[in-house]
Parts: C-alpha cells; sequence; structure tokens
C-alpha cells in the first residue's frame, strides 16, 4: 500500500520506454526490410531489360545466319549462364512454351510488371518482356527467399538489442527511482515517529530541491505543533496546580468545621467550650466565604470585558487612604500619600479594588513603625513598603492564586492568598503592567503602569 | 496519659487536634512552626509527635529528618491523601499518617495505637475506686478483682481510650467486635448494662441521645 506510487511510477515509466523502443526498432526493421527489397527490384528490373535486349540481338543474328541454332538452346545457355545467381528464365513464342528453367514455369504476369509470388514456400520476384515486337516473351525469376532471411536475422538482431538495453534499463531505473524517492521515504518514516509521539525528530532539510523545501516546511509545522502542546500542556498544569491549591485551601477551614461540630456533638465539656467550638465554625465558615467570593471574582474578571472611563489617580489613591486608616492604626503603620498626579481609563470600582489590594499588603507586611507610601504620578501609581520584603524566589509566585510568602502570618491575618491574584487580573484587564522590586528586610515597592491615553504624551 | 506535640500552623486544626486529645487524657504542647518544632523535640521529650507536612520555617519531611535521632514516634497530618506524600512519610520514618480532614474517632484511635506499639511506661488507668490494668487485662473494683468477659473488657477499655467522647453503636461495634460483626446494635446496650452494673458506672458511662455511650471521668 505505501509503495504503491513509487511502483506505479517504476512500472508506467518501463512501459513506456519498452513500447517506445520495440515500436522504433521494428519500425526501423520493416523500413530497412522494404528498402532492401526495393533494392532488389530494380536490380532484377534492370538485368531483365538487360537481358532481354542481349537476347534479343542474339536472336536477330541467329536469324541473320541461319545455323541452325534454335532459339531454345540460346535460351538454355543463357539460363546456364544466370543459374548461379539462382534467377531461373523461360522463354514463350506466341504464348507456348519454348523454354523453362523454372522447376515449376508460374503464370506469366502482365507485361512489363514487377510481381512475387511464392512457391514452396519460396519467394520470387518475377519479371515478364516481350522481345521481338510481341511475338517472344521473356520470364525472369529471381528467387528471394534470402531478403526473408536477412529480415529474421535483423530481427533477431534487434530484438536481441532491445532485450539488453530493456533489462539494462529495468535495473537502472529500479535503483534510480529508488534513490529519488528516497527523501520521501525518510520523510515517511519521520512522520510515523512523531505520529507515535516523539516529537524531538526533524526532516531533513539539505540541498535546493523540493524535497528539502518539503522538509523545511515539515519542520516548521513539528515545531508550531509542538509549541503549541507544551503551551498547552503548560495551561493545564497551571490549571492543575490552581484547582490543588484550591483544593488544599477549602480542605482547611472544612477540616476545622467538621472536626469542632464533631467536637460539639461528641465531647463532655461545658457549655463555654460548645459555645467556643461554635465560634471557630461560624468564622470558618467566614473564611471559605472569603475564598469563594475571590475566586468569583477572578472568574468574574477573566470572563467579562470591563467598561473604562478616566480614573483620576491622586483621588483614587487618597480614597483608598481612608479606607485603610483603621487597620494601618492597629498595625501601628504610617499611612500616606506623596503629591503627584495622574490619571488612568479604568473601571473605578475595579482600580479603587486593586489599590485596596496592594495597600493593604503592603500594611500587612509592616512591622509596627513602618510605612508605606503612595505615589502617582502621571499613568502610574505605586505603592512603597518598608516591610519584610520577599526573595526573588517568592517574588516569583507572588501573583499565583493561593500563593503565600509566608503562610502563618497571612493565615492569621485572615487572607486567603488570593488578593495578588485578584490585583494581577485587574491589571491585566487593564492592559496594565503590574511590576515588583523587592529586597528581603528593605521592603516592597509595587508599581501599575496604565498604558498611555491618546493625545497625551 | 502521654505528652504529645502537635506542630501544625492552621491554629483552628492544631487547636481541633489539641482539645480532643486532652478530653482523652493527654497533654499537648502547640507549636505553629517546623523550625521551633525540630528545637524543640531535640530538647524536651515527647512522648509522640503530630506533625503537618506543609510548615512554614521548615517542612514535615524536613523536621522529622532532623529527629532521627531522638526515635519520638511521629504520625503525618497531611492536607493532601496523593500516596507518593503517604510513601514519603512513611520511608522517613513516620509511624503513622492522618488525612485532613478526619474524624476525631480516627485521631485518638491511631495516637493510641502508635503509643501503644512505641511500649513505654506502664499502662493503667483509675476512675473512683475502679482500676483498669491495660497490659495485664485486669480491672479492679475497691481492691477486688471484677470477673469479665473478653468484649466486656475490650468495651470497657475502648470506652476509656475514648473517654468523654461519645461513641456511636456502630464505632463500638468496629472498636470492640470485627468490621464484620452482624448481630445487632442491641449486643452493645447489653454490655454496656452488664458494664455499669458490675463496675456501678451508672453516673460514668452515660447513654448520649441520638449517637451513643460516653465514659466521662
Amino acid at each position: 500500500m505505501r509503495r504503491r506510487f513509487w511502483l506505479r511510477t517504476y512500472l508506467v515509466t518501463l512501459l513506456l520506454f519498452l513500447v517506445c523502443l520495440y515500436a522504433g526498432l521494428f519500425s526501423l526493421a520493416f523500413f530497412t526490410y522494404g528498402r532492401s527489397v526495393e533494392n532488389t527490384e530494380n536490380a532484377c528490373l534492370a538485368e531483365e531489360r538487360y537481358l532481354a535486349r542481349s537476347f534479343e540481338r542474339d536472336l536477330f543474328d541467329m536469324e541473320e545466319a541461319e545455323n541452325g541454332t534454335s532459339p531454345k538452346l540460346l535460351m538454355q545457355s543463357y539460363a546456364q549462364n544466370y543459374e548461379k545467381q539462382r534467377v531461373s528464365l523461360a522463354f514463350f513464342e506466341e504464348d507456348r512454351e519454348v523454354f523453362s528453367s523454372f522447376a515449376a514455369t508460374p503464370a506469366l504476369p502482365e507485361n512489363g510488371t514487377i510481381s512475387q509470388i511464392k512457391e514452396d514456400g519460396e519467394r520470387w520476384i518475377l519479371i515478364s518482356g516481350e522481345i521481338g515486337e510481341g511475338r517472344y516473351r521473356l520470364l525472369y525469376g529471381r528467387y528471394a527467399g534470402d531478403l526473408d532471411a536477412e529480415f529474421t536475422s535483423l530481427m533477431l538482431t534487434y530484438a536481441a538489442v532491445a532485450s539488453g538495453v530493456s533489462l539494462f534499463l529495468a535495473v537502472f531505473l529500479l535503483f534510480l527511482l529508488k534513490r529519488l524517492s528516497l527523501p520521501l521515504e525518510k520523510l515517511r518514516v519521520t512522520t510515523e515517529r512523531i505520529a507515535a509521539g516523539d516529537m524531538t525528530v526533524a526532516a531533513e532539510e539539505k540541498g535546493k530541491d523540493e524535497f528539502a523545501a518539503l522538509g523545511k516546511s515539515f519542520n516548521q509545522m513539528v515545531e508550531k505543533v509542538r509549541a503549541q502542546m507544551e503551551e498547552l500542556a503548560d495551561d493545564a498544569e497551571r490549571k492543575q496546580a490552581l484547582v490543588d491549591n484550591m483544593a488544599h485551601e477549602m480542605r482547611t477551614p472544612l477540616t476545622s468545621i467538621r472536626g469542632f461540630a464533631e467536637y460539639i456533638e461528641k465531647a463532655a465539656v461545658p457549655e463555654e467550650e460548645r459555645r467556643d467550638a461554635a465560634l471557630r465554625i461560624v468564622s470558618e465558615t467566614d473564611r471559605l466565604k472569603r475564598i469563594s467570593e475571590k475566586l468569583l471574582d477572578t472568574a468574574f474578571l477573566r470572563e467579562n470585558k470591563i467598561e473604562k472611563e478616566t480614573v483620576d489617580l491622586a483621588a483614587l489613591l487618597g480614597d483608598t487612604v481612608r479606607r485603610l486608616s483603621p487597620l494601618a492604626g492597629e498595625h501601628k503603620t504610617a499611612l500616606r500619600v506623596l503629591p503627584g498626579a495622574g490619571s488612568a481609563q479604568g473601571d473605578p470600582t475595579l482600580l479603587s479594588m486593586l489599590l485596596y489590594n496592594l495597600t493593604e499588603n503592603a500594611i500587612k507586611a509592616c512591622r509596627p513603625g513602618g510605612e508605606v507610601v503612595l505615589f502617582a504620578d502621571e499613568n502610574r501609581v505605586s505603592v512603597s513598603d518598608n516591610g519584610k520584603g520577599m526573595t526573588k524566589e517568592q517574588l516569583a509566585h507572588v501573583t499565583e492564586p493561593f500563593y503565600r510568602t509566608d503562610k502563618s502570618r497571612s493565615r492569621a491575618e485572615g487572607g486567603a492568598g488570593l488578593g495578588l491574584a485578584l490585583c494581577r487580573q485587574i491589571v491585566l484587564s487593564h492592559g496594565a503592567e503590574l511590576t515588583f522590586d523587592s529586597q528581603p528586610e528593605r521592603g516592597t515597592t509595587v508599581t501599575v503602569v496604565f498604558p498611555e491615553q491618546e493625545g497625551q504624551p | 496519659m502521654a505528652r504529645i506535640l502537635i506542630v501544625e500552623d492552621e491554629i483552628q486544626i492544631n487547636d481541633l487536634m489539641m482539645k480532643n486529645l486532652r478530653l482523652v487524657g493527654h497533654e499537648c504542647t502547640q507549636l505553629y512552626d517546623g523550625a521551633e518544632a525540630a528545637l524543640r523535640a531535640q530538647t524536651e521529650h515527647f512522648d509522640l509527635i503530630l506533625l503537618d507536612v506543609m510548615l512554614p520555617g521548615l517542612s514535615g519531611f524536613d523536621v522529622i529528618g532532623e529527629l532521627r535521632g531522638t526515635k519520638t514516634p511521629v504520625i503525618f497530618v497531611t492536607a493532601k491523601n496523593a500516596l507518593p506524600d503517604r510513601l514519603k512519610g512513611l520511608q522517613l520514618g513516620a509511624d503513622d499518617y492522618i488525612v485532613k480532614p478526619f474524624e476525631i474517632l480516627e485521631l485518638v484511635q491511631r495516637v493510641d495505637t502508635v503509643l501503644r506499639r512505641a511500649g513505654g511506661p506502664r499502662r493503667s488507668f483509675s476512675f473512683d475506686d475502679v482500676t483498669v490494668d491495660f497490659d495485664s487485662r485486669r480491672v479492679t473494683k475497691g481492691g477486688k478483682e471484677v470477673e469479665m468477659t473478653p468484649k466486656e473488657y475490650d468495651l470497657l477499655e475502648a470506652l476509656i481510650i475514648n473517654r468523654n467522647l461519645a461513641l456511636s453503636r456502630e464505632q463500638l461495634i468496629y472498636l470492640v467486635w470485627s468490621r464484620d460483626f452482624d448481630g445487632e446494635n442491641r449486643t452493645v446496650d447489653t454490655h454496656v448494662r452488664r458494664l455499669r452494673k458490675k463496675l456501678g458506672l451508672e453516673d460514668r458511662l452515660k447513654t448520649v441521645f441520638k449517637t451513643g455511650y460516653r465514659l466521662e471521668v
């Protein structure tokens, strides 16, 4: 099945060649034979003319001399002369046969024409001519069997040559086609390996022919497919990690809720203890609720287009500071806005949520006595703190859902580890850029750069 | 009965384990950080360590590596039921593992099993004038030995291990008889009645509405 094209090409080419070869050779053979017969006939005609004239003269001389020699004897001597050349002669007087050296005298053909007869499987060329104003007739016959023999031997020679050439061609063509189809075969093997899942193989690109071009295109295609597959795998891995994290995050409060419910049900403890357990159940339920809300926010942002309007960034910062002052007070952290002005295109509610989250994180990163500074300038806002900072490794994961740089701390703060993932989603949906600049024990600066607006430098 | 170190960064879950283990008579120390736990466990004696895997500071796997010299039994508390995690824990020398979310009964039972396997001090339990010796399976009341069938003794022991916690009839059947016991719940009731009579436990061994029985001491 898979070698059908190759085989078909081979057979068709071979057949075409053989037909041409044999047709050519045999046409040539027939042409040569025809020419050879014609030449012989012409030679016979000339000989007969000569012979007839000579005979006529001799006959005339003989009648003049009246020496008694009969035309029959004269003819006999002629015939003896020509016997070696395999020419037979017959002489007629008034349509009566006077002499014949033929084995069996054939019927007289028409006067002055050339004809051929077959006598006992032997070919003869016959010519008849008039002598002496139609009184006598001469029949000239030449044996032409040698022409047939010549033709047969010619045909045999040609057939032998043609067979030799055919055989050579068949073998040569086989190797030629095999060689020519080699790149195709290699490509097939490569394709099969790729189909079996091995994406590391590549097709040959050597040379400048169509196969090299095909190999090149093929490799580009494989590369594209491989990149796509990797992307899909990465995507799946990220999603799996998210699901794993989520399962873990949900499982922790669920464990507490289940455990304390069971405790209330089973334990022989005072009323106070039971109330404490019930309160824990309530607080863990709230935590689950927060996680699910943030997840919904993240999902909402991912799937919906936002409506943009011009937002005054300085006013946004002022509002954020107002809302977070109580928290900053609890943490004994100073919270202030540097003078500056800027604006951005965006959804005010989402941007407010973004700044709130970033600032809340900054406050929580600070130790008592720390400071959080907010700054707006043209199309950017930044939130800086002088808190505990993050290592490079932590920075790399910081916007992943459920990631916490310090598990125990932010759990105690009631965070779900979704804040920065949400921030990232908001920033992405505004086409803005989120950058972190952080050093352990020195602090962190988070900067959001919005895309430049039309009409502004 | 035993000194147990609980290392778990989730405060609620840490408290949950502490409260239940305290109810059944253990003395608990609570820690929330891996590095601190490794330090404390090397300087102080504990009969058992309950160790979370995902911890700040040092991970549970790292902590158990630090503790190789102490021979203190360790039970891993993991959020993942994944086989590789469980195997890794056991390979590192953990004695058992508990997967969150767990049932209280499971926690108490596994802790008891590991403690029992680890041997340790003489184990007996006394309340009022009743003394139960776990090793010789003998029960005395007011200094006089009380005759008991093996099942009656097993039931008493299960109730003591899970004291102050209510056990359902199904749980008691599972613990005392066997998991393929096809008798009726009334078998449990009969045995409980006999225990109450023999040891005078009418005020201690209580029937809990809709749940089962609880030994309150």
